[in-house]
C-alpha cells in the first residue's frame, strides 16, 4: 500500500469555519493510477495538499508508503517531500530565473547532492523528455507543454514514489495535454505510484481508478481500463 | 559554494535596487567613521596637548577665605610667601621640582630700538613644565640661578622689535627698567599675547624687585599615579597650607589646588561625552539605513514569495530559506557598509594630512588631524554584521511561516 488515508478531515477556521473534508478513507496500491475528479469546491485540492504534506489535517490516520503522516515537524515534512513525492502543477511553479536545467536540478540541491552530479542528472532527464537542447533556456523562452515537461522532469529527478499532479493539463492546448498524458502513464508504467486531480473527464478516463469527491467526501471509485481510449484522440 | 551562488543569482536580479539599498548603509558608516575621525582628530588633539606637560604640575593659587577661623575673620587674602616655598622644597610629600614665577613689566631698550616687555622671573625647571621652545642660544640654568645672573632668555616678538636691523641677539645687552640683562637666548613666544616676553632667573628678579608675595606657586610632583592619589594630595596639600596661613582645612576658597592630570581628567571627560554623542548621531543615520535594508527584503521576500513556495514543497528546509535571506541582508550591508566604512577613511586621512600640513609651523595651535584607529573599525565591522543579521531576520521568519502551498498561489 502506498497510501492509506483513514477517516481524514479537514475544516479551515476562518471566519466561517469551512469542513472541506469530512473523513476521507482511501487507498492506493503501489504503481497505481489514480484520477481524483470533483468540481470546484468539492476538496480535492485540500486532499492533494494533504496527500502532498503541503498542509496538514485535523484528525484521521495517513500512511505514506507504510510511514505515519502526521504532526510532522516542517524539516521532516520538507524531508519526506523531497524523497518520496513529485509535484506537478497547473501553473507549472518554474523559478523564472533559472535555467531548465537549474530548476531541474533544484530538488537535489536540497539533497546536498553536488552540483556535477546534480546538473548530470537533471540533463539526463531532460533528455528523457526531449528537452536536452533546451537545458540553458530560461522558463520564458518555453512552450507550456515544454514547460510541462521540464517540470515533469523536476518531479522524476529525486525518484519520487510518488507522483501528485495538480490539473497537469490545466494551461494546456488538447494536443499537448494528450502528449503529456502520454508521459505520465509511461512513467506510472515504471512502477511510480500517480496521482493526477483533474475536472476534465478525459484525462481522468486514461487513469485506472476514477475518485469522484463531492463535498469533501468520496462519492464512488470507478475502475477504469485506459487501454479502451485511444491514446491518439484529443482530450478536450 | 552552491549557497553563495544562490546568493549572488539573488542580489545580481534587481541590481539597481541592491545598490540603492546599499547606497543607504554606506552613507550611514561613511558619516559614522568620518564623525568618528574627527572626534578622534580634537581629541588626540587635546591630549597632545596635555602630553607637551610631560609631568604632572600642580598649581596653587591664593584666595580669600570664607570662614571664620581661630580669630581670624573671612575675606581674608591668602597669599604665598617663601615660606610656602621653603615647605614644598623641604617638607612637603611628592614635591619634585618647585617653579615660583615673578612677574615684572617694562620697557626694554637696545640701541635706540624699545619695546614693552613681560619680564617673568623663572626657575629652570619652569622652561620644561611650560614647554619653552628655544629657537637659538640657550635656556637659563641652574648655574643662573644660583648665582642670580643678570641674564635674560626673550621670545621672538622682543628679538624682532629689538633686533630688526638682523644683528643676533645673543651675548647683546638689554635694558629694563635700568637694569643690563645679558641676552643668552631666544625662545617661541606665544603668537597670541601683544607685547613680548622675556625668562630671567628668578634669583635675579627677586632680588631686584624685592618681591614677597607670590599668587600663584607651581610645582612638579613625582609618585601620584591614579586620580584617588591625586584627591588625596590635593586635600594633604590643603591641611598644610591651612595650618602654615591658619585657614579652615574645610574652606575650598582660601587657596585653590588645580593639577594637569585633574585637568586632564576633566578634558577627557569632555571629549568622552562628544565621542559619545557622535556614536548616537552616526548610530543615528546608519539606523535609517538599516531600516532601509529591512524595508527592501521585506519587499524582495514578498515578491519571492512564490519562488519561496516552490522551493519549500520541493524540500527546502525553513532554516536554508531563513539562511540564504539573511545571508543576502548581511551581505548587502558587509558589502556596502564597506564602502561606505572606505571612503570614510579616505576622507579622514585625506583630510588629516591636509590639515597636518596646514598645522604645521603653527605649534600653539590645537593639532586636530582627523584619524581612525583599529578599535573602530572593528566595531563598525561588528555592528554592520549586527545589523545586516537584524534586518534580514525578521522578513525571513515571516516569509518562511508561509505554508508553501498559500506561498504558491501569492500572486
Amino acid at each position: 500500500m502506498m497510501i492509506a488515508l483513514k477517516d481524514i478531515n479537514k475544516t479551515y477556521f476562518g471566519a466561517q469555519p469551512l469542513h472541506v473534508l469530512k473523513g476521507i478513507n482511501l487507498n492506493v496500491e503501489e504503481g497505481e493510477m489514480v484520477s481524483i475528479m470533483g468540481a470546484s469546491g468539492s476538496g480535492k485540492s485540500t486532499l492533494l495538499n494533504i496527500l502532498g504534506i503541503l498542509d496538514n489535517y485535523d484528525t484521521g490516520e495517513y500512511y505514506l508508503n507504510g510511514k505515519l503522516v502526521k504532526d510532522l515537524s516542517e524539516n521532516e515534512a520538507a524531508d519526506v517531500r523531497n524523497r518520496t513525492i513529485g509535484f506537478i502543477f497547473q501553473s507549472f511553479n518554474l523559478i523564472p530565473f533559472k535555467t531548465a536545467m537549474e530548476n531541474v536540478a533544484l530538488p537535489l540541491y536540497y539533497q546536498n547532492v553536488s552540483r556535477k552530479k546534480r546538473n548530470e542528472l537533471a540533463l539526463e532527464y531532460l533528455e528523457r523528455f526531449g528537452l536536452k537542447e533546451w537545458a540553458d533556456h530560461y522558463p520564458n523562452e518555453l512552450s507550456g507543454g515544454q514547460k510541462q515537461r521540464v517540470s515533469m522532469a523536476r518531479a522524476l529527478v529525486t525518484h519520487p514514489k510518488v507522483i501528485l499532479a495538480d490539473e497537469p493539463t490545466g494551461a494546456l492546448d488538447s494536443k499537448t495535454s494528450a502528449e503529456v498524458m502520454q508521459i505520465l502513464r509511461e512513467v506510472n508504467q515504471t512502477g511510480i505510484t500517480m496521482i493526477i486531480v483533474t475536472h476534465e473527464k478525459g484525462i481522468a478516463l486514461r487513469t485506472n481508478k476514477i475518485i469522484h469527491l463531492k463535498d469533501g467526501v468520496i462519492e464512488n471509485i470507478e475502475t477504469n481500463n485506459p487501454d479502451l481510449i485511444d491514446f491518439n484522440t484529443e482530450i478536450k | 559554494m552552491d549557497f553563495w551562488r544562490e546568493i549572488f543569482m539573488a542580489l545580481s536580479r534587481n541590481k539597481l535596487r541592491t545598490f540603492l539599498t546599499g547606497f543607504a548603509i554606506s552613507w550611514g558608516i561613511f558619516i559614522l567613521i568620518v564623525l568618528l575621525a574627527a572626534g578622534n582628530g580634537i581629541t588626540n588633539g587635546i591630549t597632545q596637548e596635555f602630553s607637551d606637560q610631560s609631568k604632572n604640575t600642580y598649581m596653587l593659587f591664593g584666595g580669600e577665605t570664607s570662614k571664620p577661623f581661630r580669630g581670624h575673620g573671612t575675606n581674608r587674602s591668602i597669599w604665598f610667601t617663601d615660606k610656602d616655598i621653603r615647605f614644598l622644597e623641604n617638607e612637603a610629600q611628592h614635591v619634585d621640582q618647585v617653579s615660583p614665577t615673578i612677574n615684572s613689566s617694562g620697557f626694554a631698550y637696545f640701541g635706540d630700538q624699545s619695546c614693552s616687555v613681560n619680564m617673568r622671573g623663572v626657575r629652570p625647571v619652569f622652561q620644561s613644565i611650560s614647554n619653552v621652545d628655544l629657537v637659538k642660544g640657550r635656556l637659563l640654568n641652574e648655574r643662573d640661578e644660583r648665582q642670580s645672573e643678570k641674564v635674560a632668555v626673550i621670545d621672538d616678538a622682543v628679538e624682532k622689535h629689538l633686533f630688526d636691523d638682523g644683528t643676533s641677539p645673543i651675548g647683546q645687552f638689554i635694558i629694563v627698567n635700568g637694569i643690563a640683562y645679558k641676552v643668552v637666548g631666544v625662545y617661541e613666544g606665544d603668537p597670541n599675547s601683544n607685547g613680548g616676553g622675556a625668562l630671567v632667573p628668578f634669583s635675579t628678579l627677586k632680588k631686584i624687585t624685592n618681591q614677597r608675595y607670590y599668587w600663584m606657586l607651581r610645582f612638579t610632583v613625582k609618585g601620584l599615579e591614579t586620580k584617588e592619589d591625586n584627591e588625596a594630595y590635593t586635600e594633604y596639600l590643603r591641611a598644610q597650607l591651612a595650618h602654615l596661613h591658619e585657614f579652615d582645612p574645610d574652606d575650598h576658597s582660601a587657596v585653590y589646588i588645580r593639577s594637569t592630570q585633574e585637568e586632564y581628567l576633566q578634558t577627557m571627560k569632555i571629549f568622552n561625552t562628544l565621542e559619545l554623542f557622535i556614536w548616537i548621531i552616526g548610530f543615528a543615520m546608519l539606523a535609517s539605513g538599516i531600516v532601509g535594508v529591512s524595508n527592501i527584503m521585506r519587499i524582495t521576500v514578498k515578491e519571492r514569495t512564490n519562488e519561496i513556495g516552490i522551493r519549500k514543497a520541493l524540500g527546502a528546509k525553513s532554516r536554508s530559506i531563513l539562511a540564504s535571506i539573511v545571508t543576502e541582508s548581511v551581505l548587502i550591508t558587509a558589502i556596502f557598509g564597506y564602502i561606505g566604512m572606505w571612503l570614510g577613511m579616505v576622507v579622514a586621512e585625506a583630510s588629516g594630512s591636509i590639515l597636518a600640513k596646514i598645522q604645521e609651523g603653527n605649534s600653539f595651535s590645537l593639532n586636530i588631524v582627523p584619524s581612525i584607529d583599529i578599535r573602530i573599525v572593528l566595531m563598525a565591522t561588528v555592528l554592520l554584521i549586527v545589523c545586516g543579521v537584524l534586518a534580514g531576520f525578521f522578513p525571513a521568519r515571516n516569509a518562511v511561516k508561509v505554508k508553501p502551498i498559500e506561498a504558491m498561489n501569492y500572486r
